[in-house]
């Protein structure tokens, strides 16, 4: 291993890089808007609103003081049904998951549940509802915990039960915090894995390996080399997700030396990985094949997007095989969960890993045979 | 033991590809500078030979020495002390002339002096233009400054005018000269018969692994070649009987033309004088001398139409 090598096919690698602004754009841009899509969708905004359609049959004064404390807390944004419709047809022709129907007797009903004398009675209020519909589930649970509050106040006694919430997390934690951590993981992965098998397959059908192979590069400067170069890369795009995260989304991430230990493991991990791979991907057109076959299962199975505990156990058990779901475990541990021992065993496993795969790298003595 | 008046020495090297005998038990020699022409059909085991030599291959059997050092055991030592042109030569695409010079010196950790070596090869126009910008024949003489960037005692230059136009050949062929005068051994490897003939002191020819012919180019078209050849081109077939009478060999080509063998000029007159009492209609004539051409479509079998070319992967 020679540094004046190294650093020579460094700078070549970088000024390659920096001159094709397509590879920059997607290395660069692609996991920043992963990040803006998701944390817009999954994110949920400190007032959650909700369409309601309400079917008001009663039109009297107890019934509008219903539906002011029903709107009071903006959770649910208030859509008037006329009362001449059927409200299960409205639904359907409106296209409306949840239609709340309060009765013509509104009043007279709530009215005999007060009086003493009046004996056991109550209020039915119908809901139609669309069950094919994906977010009527969480509205009807809104709307039943709105009631039983509202049955609660009528009768004016504090509450038997209560439920007291209780975070083990140091602070709020959101979606936007564990999706933040494993976008960082997939982003390196993808760019250490595709850039060495598509550079390799570049380098070999253009021809330009075989003039290396009569240098004295040898295969171990050029990991490095390449190791070194992705590096680089981690660290630029890991900032960019970061700067976006915080301004954007406000996410309250630990930020401290484990991350610049995580990446510096990840890419010799994956970097390796790469290397490995090149001789089932000698062609241009191969070696994104290969590299997707790899990320793919490997984005989705490793916790990502979501976490492993919600996939059937056998799945979560073959996660456990993934080196990335090692890199999302400890960069989780350290981000999120501040939990140094945790975070030290997942990046331990990592880092074994690593050893192995740039071991085995250059172990493959003459990479110029193959050409 | 390697004569020092060798830059390379080839001994009963062998390369075997599952039963294919690719390169079939050669040796040879090429002196200290001296420019070597390597020539053979495509698949003939041509490429192979030049790899192992260049150290990019392991040889099945037989040594190879460069400049006295073994290719097998001393790789790094040898790839430091030869260029190499390989073919269809590329490089990095968006990186300039001077930056791939200066890359390819610092790889091997020479102070190269690349502007000189712009001059060399005629690139100085072209310093900051970058690869993927540049003709077919401004990459092959970046190519050869590359390969020149060590300072290198031996250079191999594989097909370095292939796919280039007349043009760019002949100014490749001006680099070559100068690589030539300055002293250095350089094996070359070339499809054109005119270039090995132009620029080569020894010349190999290599068929189906083995080594055919091996001698200067003028030796070689002395000893295998025909004579200098006269044809009589569209003549009426009566002109056969008349020149076999005179004692010459004429022979009748497809395209209805006549070929004579002749030892002479002299001849070429006499049998134009014998056509013209005859009083047979001559539409056209050529005489060729022989070349080194002949020599090596004698001497290699027909190019066998199996698609081969390069060699095997």
């Amino acid at each position: 291993m020679t540094p004046r090598i190294i650093a020579a096919n460094l700078g070549v690698r970088l000024r390659c890089f920096y001159r094709e602004r397509s590879a920059m754009f997607f290395t660069f841009a692609f996991p920043v808007i992963l990040v803006l899509v998701f944390g817009t969708i999954f994110t949920k905004p400190e007032h959650l609103n909700f369409d309601l359609s309400v079917q008001d049959l009663s039109r009297s004064a107890s019934s509008a003081r219903f539906l002011e404390r029903l709107t009071a807390d903006q959770t649910f944004r208030i859509t008037p049904v006329p009362i001449d419709v059927d409200a299960t047809r409205y639904a359907k022709e409106h296209k409306q998951n949840l239609v709340l129907v309060i009765p013509k007797d509104f009043a007279a009903l709530q009215a005999r549940h007060l009086d003493p004398r009046g004996g056991p009675s109550s209020v039915p209020l119908t809901y139609v509802y669309d069950p094919s519909s994906t977010s009527v589930t969480t509205k009807i649970q809104l709307l039943s915990a709105m009631v039983a509050e509202a049955n609660q106040k009528v009768t004016g006694s504090p509450p038997l039960f209560k439920l007291v919430p209780e975070s083990i997390l140091p602070e709020r934690y959101r979606f936007i915090e564990f999706f933040v951590p494993g976008i960082i993981a997939m982003a390196i992965m993808t760019s250490c894995l595709s850039n060495a098998l598509n550079m390799n397959a570049e380098l070999r059908q253009k021809g330009i390996l075989r003039k290396l192979a009569t240098t004295p590069i040898t295969r171990a400067d050029w990991l490095v080399a390449s190791m070194l170069y992705q590096l680089i890369l981690s660290v630029v795009s890991t900032a960019a997700i970061l700067v976006v995260s915080y301004a954007v989304f406000d996410v309250r991430l630990h930020i401290g030396i484990w991350l610049p230990l995580i990446l510096v493991v990840e890419v010799i991990a994956f970097v390796g990985i790469g290397m490995l791979l090149t001789p089932f991907a000698k062609e241009a057109e191969s070696a994104s094949a290969v590299a997707n076959a790899f990320l793919f299962p490997m984005m989705f199975l490793s916790g990502t997007f979501f976490p492993v505990e919600m996939m059937p156990a056998f799945l979560q058990s073959f996660a456990k095989l993934l080196p990335l779901y090692y890199v999302n475990e400890a960069l989780r541990a350290a981000m999120i969960f501040v939990d140094d021992p945790a975070t030290l065993q997942s990046v331990g496993v990592t880092a074994v890993f690593a050893a192995v795969v740039f071991a085995a790298g250059t172990f493959k003595t003459r990479w110029d045979e193959a050409t | 033991m390697p004569n020092t008046e060798h830059a390379i020495v080839v001994d009963r090297l062998c390369k075997r590809y599952g039963t294919l005998r690719a390169v079939d038990d050669i040796s040879f020699t090429v002196n200290k500078g001296e420019v070597f022409a390597f020539l053979g059909p495509n698949g003939a085991g041509k490429s192979v030979t030049v790899e192992i030599i260049e150290t990019i291959r392991n040889a099945t059997s037989g040594k190879v020495a460069v400049l006295g050092l073994d290719v097998a055991k001393s790789k790094a030592e040898v790839v430091r002390r030869i260029g190499v042109l390989p073919q269809n030569f590329s490089s990095f695409d968006r990186i300039t002339v001077r930056e791939s010079l200066r890359y390819y010196a610092r790889v091997f950790g020479c102070k190269a002096d690349v502007d000189a070596l712009m001059d060399l090869t005629n690139l100085r126009g072209k310093a900051d233009a970058r690869f993927n910008t540049l003709s077919g024949g401004l990459k092959q003489r970046l190519g050869i400054a590359a390969a020149l960037v060590n300072d290198p005692e031996v250079v191999f230059l594989d097909e370095p005018t292939t796919g280039l136009d007349p043009h760019a050949r002949r100014q490749v062929w001006d680099v070559l000269k100068g690589l030539k005068n300055r002293g250095k051994t350089v094996f070359l490897t070339t499809n054109y018969m005119e270039e090995a003939e132009l620029l080569a002191d020894t010349v190999a020819i290599i068929s189906r692994g083995k080594i055919v012919a091996i001698d200067s180019p003028a030796r070689l078209t002395e000893e295998h070649a025909e004579q200098t050849r006269l044809t009589l081109e569209s003549i009426d077939p009566a002109a056969l009987g008349l020149i076999a009478k005179m004692g010459f060999a004429p022979k009748p080509t497809s395209a209805g033309n006549i070929c004579i063998p002749v030892r002479n000029p002299d001849d070429v007159r006499v049998i134009l004088e014998e056509v013209q009492k005859a009083g047979l209609a001559l539409p056209g004539l050529d005489v060729r001398k022989p070349n080194l051409e002949e020599v090596f479509l004698k001497l290699t079998d027909e190019p066998r139409d199996d698609g081969a070319s390069g060699g095997p992967r």
